[in-house]
């Protein structure tokens, strides 16, 4: 990147710092801290709310998502407004008129102190390794298209954050995450104009988008049920509700969000915010992937997108075999090109459509020869690096933005890809260290600390879920399978713990016994289906979340406990 | 709940049958 680049970037840092760290003096009591006197207008909870989901993977390997996949991804949103809508008729009341500080805080006065410390507890260890991922994943990516090591990408991103979060609690998070949407939306239009200019003027957008659809990139609808594929309706519509239910109704760095807002109707409109531009945004996020796709169709793409794999290969001893291989690329995309103009032309001008089923299949084809060359460079690839896990497409959008844009502009886009992963890493480190005082610390330590002491041990908390999710970061890179392992182990107590939310909201008679009877069988039942079953990660939180509410309920009815009450 | 949020859930629901229908639409037309 250039100088002025790199400027923009450091520019954006200071400033966050400087504007969380103004905060401070708002944050001097335990309400403050963790929930701003619960003072936050609806428009800054809702977009802290948005700002939190949207993280740097979001604009780097949903980019390249919509590259690889084109939009199919978008059906895993669609159940998210109807989420939003069942959450603000029953999770939000309940939780606001509980003046909780945690979700789990809740689940006491409903059930008993044992569900709600397994319930944190789960949350802590799941969401501190999520954390890890989150500075991780951009920091992996913008090393190799910057040429900076992971770990100074790991502090430029984790120290930062940590920093005006220990000293400006949820204040400072929530206000921060307000400019960085901002940012972050602004980079996302900024990046889709700069697209739609650089096709070229004889295809249009209109004949961008007709190439992409001829090999199904516009595909937003896929009604097949087939519990194996990731992403169809189904698994968009009931399994993601599941989803985002527990998402947003259950989890601290979200629950934590919308408790600061000033009232019960606040928090629900915050969440409709979510509800009714989250589907435009993502549409917008693979829209990019696929007008880079299109983009990389008339300027020549490098065979893959990741240099420092590139470099490896070439002096590797199958340096010939990749050579060869590239020779062949070349020849490809000078085919597929020509195929795309043609297609072009014949969408444009052929008015009977006669010359379009040949031109739609010459382009099927010369695409389908690209997919298998490269195919077979990545294969290669990961033979060479022993990364196993290696995925190209992550490295699209980072490398489109800092080849292809002028200079003022990769600095923007990095930056809003530096505030997309601080504007979640603040939230999650504010909610691990909100239960870890309120859920442990102040239940089983010391019940009858002051505020003043409770706060030092918050931002000490803050401060040592910081460091562990650094910490985590840096060696992400040697425990990257290890990673994925902890993220699917993660998807096991999704649905769980939304299951014993359901229980205690929809189970009059539910009781403390039922509730973790329940969540244990939950849990089971997941790695159960997880490992007999070919079934996707997202139908995991639908299995969890019935076995918990139908083992807890029948559970409660056996073995009635004096705890019981609506 | 105040009127307000009563009229959200009204429009949240016809924006998502909307945003749907937009996707649809953008799909049968670019295949």
């Amino acid at each position: 990147m250039h100088w002025i680049d790199w400027t923009i970037l450091v520019a954006y840092l200071v400033w966050i710092v400087i504007d969380g760290l103004r905060l401070t003096k708002r944050s001097k009591e335990l309400e403050g801290y963790f929930l701003a006197s619960r003072s936050i207008p609806w428009w800054a909870v809702g977009l802290s709310v948005m700002a939190t989901q949207l993280s740097a993977i979001t604009m780097t390997s949903t980019t390249g998502q919509g590259y690889a996949d084109g939009m199919r991804f978008i059906q895993y949103y669609y159940a998210l407004p109807l989420a939003m809508l069942i959450l603000s008729v029953t999770f939000v009341p309940f939780f606001h008129n509980a003046r909780v500080f945690t979700a789990y805080e809740y689940l006491e006065g409903r059930f008993d102190p044992k569900t709600r410390s397994l319930t944190a507890f789960l949350f802590l260890i799941s969401r501190a390794m999520a954390c890890g991922a989150v500075i991780s994943a951009p920091a992996v990516f913008l090393s190799v298209i910057l040429g900076v090591s992971v770990t100074t990408l790991c502090l430029l991103i984790g120290l930062p954050t940590a920093l005006y979060t220990i000293f400006g609690g949820v204040q400072a998070v929530t206000w921060t995450d307000v400019k960085q949407m901002a940012l972050i939306v602004f980079s996302l239009l900024v990046a889709a104009v700069a697209l739609v200019i650089g096709i070229p003027r004889e295809v249009g957008i209109v004949g961008a988008l007709d190439i992409a659809g001829s090999i199904g990139h516009m595909q937003t609808f896929d009604f097949s049920f087939d519990l194996s594929n990731r992403y169809t309706f189904w698994s968009g519509t009931i399994a993601a509700l599941f989803l985002f239910l527990s998402y947003f109704g259950t989890d601290q760095s979200q629950v934590q969000r919308y408790l600061t807002a000033r009232s019960v109707d606040d928090a629900r409109v915050s969440l409709f915010m979510s509800g009714y531009w989250k589907i435009p945004l993502q549409v917008l996020v693979l829209m990019i992937g696929v007008l880079m796709f299109v983009f990389y169709i008339f300027t020549p793409p490098p065979m893959l997108f990741n240099p420092v794999h590139d470099q490896q290969v070439r002096q590797s001893a199958r340096a010939p075999e990749y050579q060869a291989l590239e020779d062949q690329f070349g020849r490809a995309i000078d085919a597929r090109r020509a195929a795309a103009t043609q297609l072009a032309a014949a969408k444009r001008d052929d008015a009977d459509g006669a010359t379009l089923p040949a031109a739609n299949a010459s382009f099927q084809s010369a695409n389908d020869e690209i997919s298998r060359i490269r195919q077979s460079a990545i294969a290669l690839v990961k033979d060479v690096s022993g990364d196993g896990s290696y995925n190209d497409v992550n490295f699209v959008f980072p490398t489109w933005v800092t080849t292809q844009l002028p200079i003022g502009f990769p600095g923007l886009i990095i930056a809003a890809i530096f505030a997309a992963a601080m504007s979640t890493i603040s939230a999650e480190l504010a909610s691990l260290s909100t239960a870890t005082v309120i859920d442990f610390y102040r239940r089983w330590v010391r019940a009858d600390a002051d505020d003043a002491h409770l706060l030092n041990i918050s931002r000490a908390a803050t401060g040592f879920w910081a460091l562990f999710a650094s910490v985590v970061a840096i060696y992400a890179v040697e425990l990257g399978s290890l990673i994925e392992v902890v993220n699917r182990f993660g998807s096991f107590f999704y649905g769980s713990i939304l299951g014993v939310f359901l229980l205690a909201i929809g189970w009059p008679r539910a009781n403390g016994n039922g509730a973790f009877v329940g969540l244990i069988a939950g849990m089971a039942a997941v790695a159960y289906v997880n490992f007999s079953t070919s079934v996707e990660f997202l139908w995991l939180n639908v299995v969890g979340a019935v076995a918990v509410f139908v083992v807890g309920a029948v559970v409660s009815e056996i073995l009635p406990s004096r705890t019981a009450r609506a | 709940m105040t009127s307000d949020v009563r009229k959200h859930y009204v429009r949240i629901v016809v924006v998502w049958v909307l945003s749907l229908a937009a996707l649809y639409a953008l799909q049968q037309y670019f295949s």
